[in-house]
């Protein structure tokens, strides 16, 4: 091994002891970790990963097919770190074994090409998001009995998923770089990070994003050549990888002046308001740039001056759904209920265990889809017996397990991002 | 182990409720006790036929076996001191029968013990006993090691509650003790003989619990005292006034600048102690409780006595006691919590005493605890990795628990004798006691395969 990547090694082990040292082995993730609850095998909850943590570190366990398969099946919820009576962050040590990993075997070569080189290019993925769009298109949203689904393990996916019609046109192409205030005086100059998902899937998202921006009095601008976040190149154990992607949108972004940063997905959120911190130099220029970073449902909510009649009604019941990454990574709950809660004609309820995980987990629902949708099974209880005609929510991957399993249960609950009910809404009374 | 046994639990059990391999023997080899031993094979029951077929597999082979629930124990009960095979409970989690009529519920021995709640509230009743791992820890191992709980002090412990218990015997025979009548006095108190056994006596499978009806009300209240003495004092005048509280947790300065420096929930940091005290009853008897609390605490020179006026404010009273237990492990990177009792008229002499311990041995404690009953946690805040601060720290508690034994109380009021206490016992309990123990274990237990090494160990067999 080279002796950068052998230190990264040992500053990954390191990093994860200082963790699970603090780990009181109580058990009180027991009573919180969703894949526990399905798996029902203390391999599986934190103490038990801080537990295999503990051994590798010390040289009494091998890296093994278990211990992937353990440290593989973490939804990185942060409810164990939530509920963690001596503060220990389990998904750091997770994280953090990941990496480990990753650089005593490697990251093997799709993942390689993946988060190396294709999240690196523009034409790439634009091109496989027309293709699988196109296709998609063609197939009539590929029906629960196309033979086409027979095709889906070769790219390591359920039979069963259904996913999301790619958009043939990326939102960003849709757009200039600088998309000027529609109405009055410019009041602030923001930056949006689209995500890949707003980019190319849930196109309508940034267009919500845009118009109500636009309309109250914010000049928008989508920095070209954003890349992914990294999120998920981390949460597969590319450090390396996830390191160039945050330092490349860093760098991108703090050229602009801006007054805000805005995200529409929780886990863009969460990378580039805190774990971003892990990868760049601390300084000025960092605290900076996280200090700008807004969720979308807390931005609206907290700068901009949406007046009552501005909203138009909505005949709908509507429930809401708090992504992880959301309620738990950036402790926002209240603000996108209290956006939906304005809204004329809108009855929302609440949801039983609204911040409990959906099992998403971003590449998570790819790789581990019968464990995800066993999780997602309480969610769609829940959502049914709230008796709604949507759930909102504010993370593409919940968005997008959810309304699989949904459809998996033949339930007509339509789901949808905040910020697009909030726009139709707004559309409603003309504001925007 | 041999293939031969494996493939027999695996027949018992079914494939997908055993492990064999070394990562998850791993997972089942340790609680929340400072001490690993990896198991063998770990077995999930799900009725109580196939344990009692294992343990008459286990006594035919001669391997022990250590029941578990979910392994929060704090003393090292579901450890596999002598490896062989851990039977986790913690799959056989059903409600078998709810009555309320006669105020009993009958649930099978893995249940977590807050469920009993989730189904008795439904008809205005529940169940009293509330260890801090009541959310996390089943109802089994809370009858195994008696559980208690911020309320004993008026309601009690585990065994205060349990009617019936079924149980396999450790050579496989399934017996039910106690009955399900109030008062019952046909043959021995023998399900009383099970509560506290730590799992060396029999394998609780289900058990049948006393409810009781939710009080109509509770007030609450916290009281900040400028001297130990004043709280200490407090305690023992409220309880001699003649007022039972529902609830009196006391926490020393240490314990409050931990909660202040981990989260601001109001507490004075210059205070020497604070009491958090609850009355509950009909409306005007708590009340009137309250008031008579009141009086002795401001006779002990309280600072303040703040009242809670709704529901969120008693939340906001609590908040500190919630979290000091997270607030001290913060302190330092690894704690010691110990649950060394005394009757409460000693209580200020524990105290006192605890606290000299902890200078002389110069190491961190902070106090926090059931204060009402006695029960405190003298909680040592020390690095695990600094060798000589261990030393110290062994030599500390070694003094504590002598410290309680000399004031008449007990090395262990709820968290069990498990392994690391195992040496003090006989010093509290005397030769012929821990004789008559010994005695009763190797009657039901004559191999010592169940849970062996648990409480006291036995002399080799002769």
């Amino acid at each position: 091994m080279h002796t950068a990547a052998k230190n990264q090694a040992e500053t990954h082990l390191l990093e994860a002891a200082r963790e699970f040292q603090k780990c009181m082995q109580c058990g009180k993730c027991r009573s919180v970790c969703p894949v526990f609850k399905e798996m029902g095998n203390e391999l599986y909850v934190a103490r038990g990963k801080n537990k295999l943590a503990e051994k590798i570190v010390s040289g009494d366990l091998q890296i093994s097919a278990r211990v992937k398969d353990a440290v593989n099946q973490c939804l990185n919820c942060k409810t164990c770190s939530a509920n963690c009576p001596a503060g220990v962050s389990p998904e750091h040590v997770v994280l953090r074994l990941r990496w480990y990993i990753t650089t005593q075997e490697g990251l093997g070569f799709f993942k390689a090409l993946l988060f190396r080189q294709i999240v690196w290019r523009k034409w790439p993925i634009g091109l496989a998001a027309v293709l699988v769009g196109l296709c998609q298109r063609l197939l009539f949203g590929i029906g629960p009995k196309n033979p086409v689904r027979h095709l889906f393990p070769l790219f390591g996916f359920s039979k069963r998923r259904n996913f999301p019609t790619m958009a043939l046109r990326s939102a960003q192409s849709r757009y200039p770089e600088v998309i000027p205030a529609r109405t009055g005086a410019k009041r602030m100059r923001v930056g949006y990070f689209t995500g890949c998902a707003g980019n190319l899937i849930y196109t309508n998202v940034v267009k919500s994003v845009v118009d109500i921006l636009t309309a109250y009095g914010c000049e928008v601008v989508i920095p070209k050549r954003q890349k992914c976040n990294g999120t998920p190149v981390l949460a597969n154990g590319d450090y390396e990888g996830a390191r160039r992607l945050m330092e490349h949108n860093f760098n991108l972004f703090k050229k602009y002046d801006f007054d805000a940063i805005v995200v529409a997905c929780s886990s863009c959120g969460l990378s580039l308001k805190k774990e971003i911190n892990l990868f760049i130099e601390p300084g000025d220029e960092l605290t900076a740039f996280t200090g700008k970073v807004r969720d979308i449902n807390e931005f609206i909510h907290n700068s901009l001056d949406i007046k009552q009649e501005h909203l138009g009604p909505l005949p709908y019941r509507v429930t809401y759904h708090d992504p992880c990454h959301l309620v738990r990574g950036q402790g926002i709950s209240a603000e996108p209920r209290n956006l939906l809660r304005r809204i004329p004609g809108i009855e929302f309820k609440e949801l039983t265990e609204a911040a409990v995980c959906c099992g998403s987990a971003g590449s998570y629902c790819l790789t581990h889809y019968d464990t995800a949708i066993k999780i997602n099974n309480h969610k769609v209880r829940h959502i049914r017996e709230a008796g709604v005609d949507m759930v909102a929510t504010a993370c593409p991957t919940c968005v997008m397990h959810i309304q699989d399993n949904l459809l998996q249960h033949n339930s007509p609950e339509d789901v949808r991002f905040v910020v697009e009910i909030l726009a139709d809404s707004l559309r409603a009374a003309g504001t925007i | 182990m041999n293939a031969r046994c494996i493939t027999e639990l695996t027949l018992i059990f079914g494939k997908d409720h055993i492990l064999t391999e070394l990562e998850d023997m791993i997972a089942y080899s340790y609680d929340a006790a400072h001490v690993e031993v990896l198991p063998e094979v770990v077995v999930f029951a799900r009725t109580t036929e196939q344990i009692s077929q294992l343990m008459r597999l286990a006594y035919r082979e001669k391997i022990p076996v250590t029941p578990r629930g979910q392994g929060s124990g704090l003393s090292g009960g579901s450890v596999p001191l002598q490896r062989g095979i851990v039977l986790v409970m913690d799959r056989m989690n059903s409600i078998l029968d709810f009555d309320p009529a006669n105020r009993l519920i009958t649930v099978e021995a893995g249940l977590t013990t807050s469920e009993i709640d989730r189904t008795a509230v439904s008809t205005g009743l529940f169940y009293p006993p509330d260890p801090g791992s009541v959310s996390f820890s089943t109802i089994g191992g809370n009858v195994a090691e008696n559980a208690g709980g911020l309320r004993g002090l008026k309601y009690g412990v585990t065994k205060d509650y349990v009617k019936m218990l079924e149980i396999v015997l450790p050579k496989g025979d399934i017996v039910r003790l106690g009955n399900r009548c109030v008062k019952h006095v046909a043959g021995l108190n023998a399900e009383s003989l099970f509560v506290g056994s730590e799992g060396i006596l029999g394998i609780i499978t289900t058990v049948t619990l006393a409810l009781l009806p939710i009080p109509e009300h509770r007030e609450s209240a916290l009281a900040i005292f400028d001297t130990l003495e004043n709280a200490a004092q407090a305690v023992a005048d409220i309880i001699a006034a003649g007022v039972t509280p529902s609830t009196m947790e006391f926490m020393d300065n240490t314990t409050i600048k931990a909660i202040q420096n981990f989260k601001d929930c109001g507490l004075p940091r210059d205070a020497e102690a604070v009491l958090l005290i609850e009355t509950d009853g009909e409306f005007h008897s708590a009340q009137a409780e309250m008031a008579r609390v009141e009086a002795q605490v401001k006779k002990n020179s309280a600072r303040q006595f703040n009242r809670a006026r709704d529901a969120e404010e008693r939340d906001r009273l609590f908040e500190g006691r919630r979290v000091a237990l997270n607030a001290l492990a913060s302190v330092k990177p690894n704690l010691i919590l110990e649950d060394a009792t005394v009757v409460r008229s000693r209580l200020p002499e524990m105290v006192r005493g605890i606290i000299d311990i902890a200078a002389r041995y110069r190491i961190m404690v902070g106090i926090f605890g059931h204060a009402g009953d006695g029960n405190l946690h003298p909680t040592f805040l020390i690095d695990m990795k600094d060798r000589e601060e261990m030393v110290r720290t062994e030599s500390a508690v070694k003094e504590l628990f002598q410290l309680a034994i000399d004031l008449g109380g007990t090395i262990s009021g709820e968290h069990g004798i498990g392994i690391e206490k195992k040496p003090f016992l006989e010093n509290q309990l005397g030769e012929a006691s821990m004789n008559l123990l010994r005695d009763i274990k190797r009657t039901l237990d004559p191999e010592n395969l169940l849970n062996p090494g648990k409480i006291f160990d036995m002399p080799a067999i002769y």
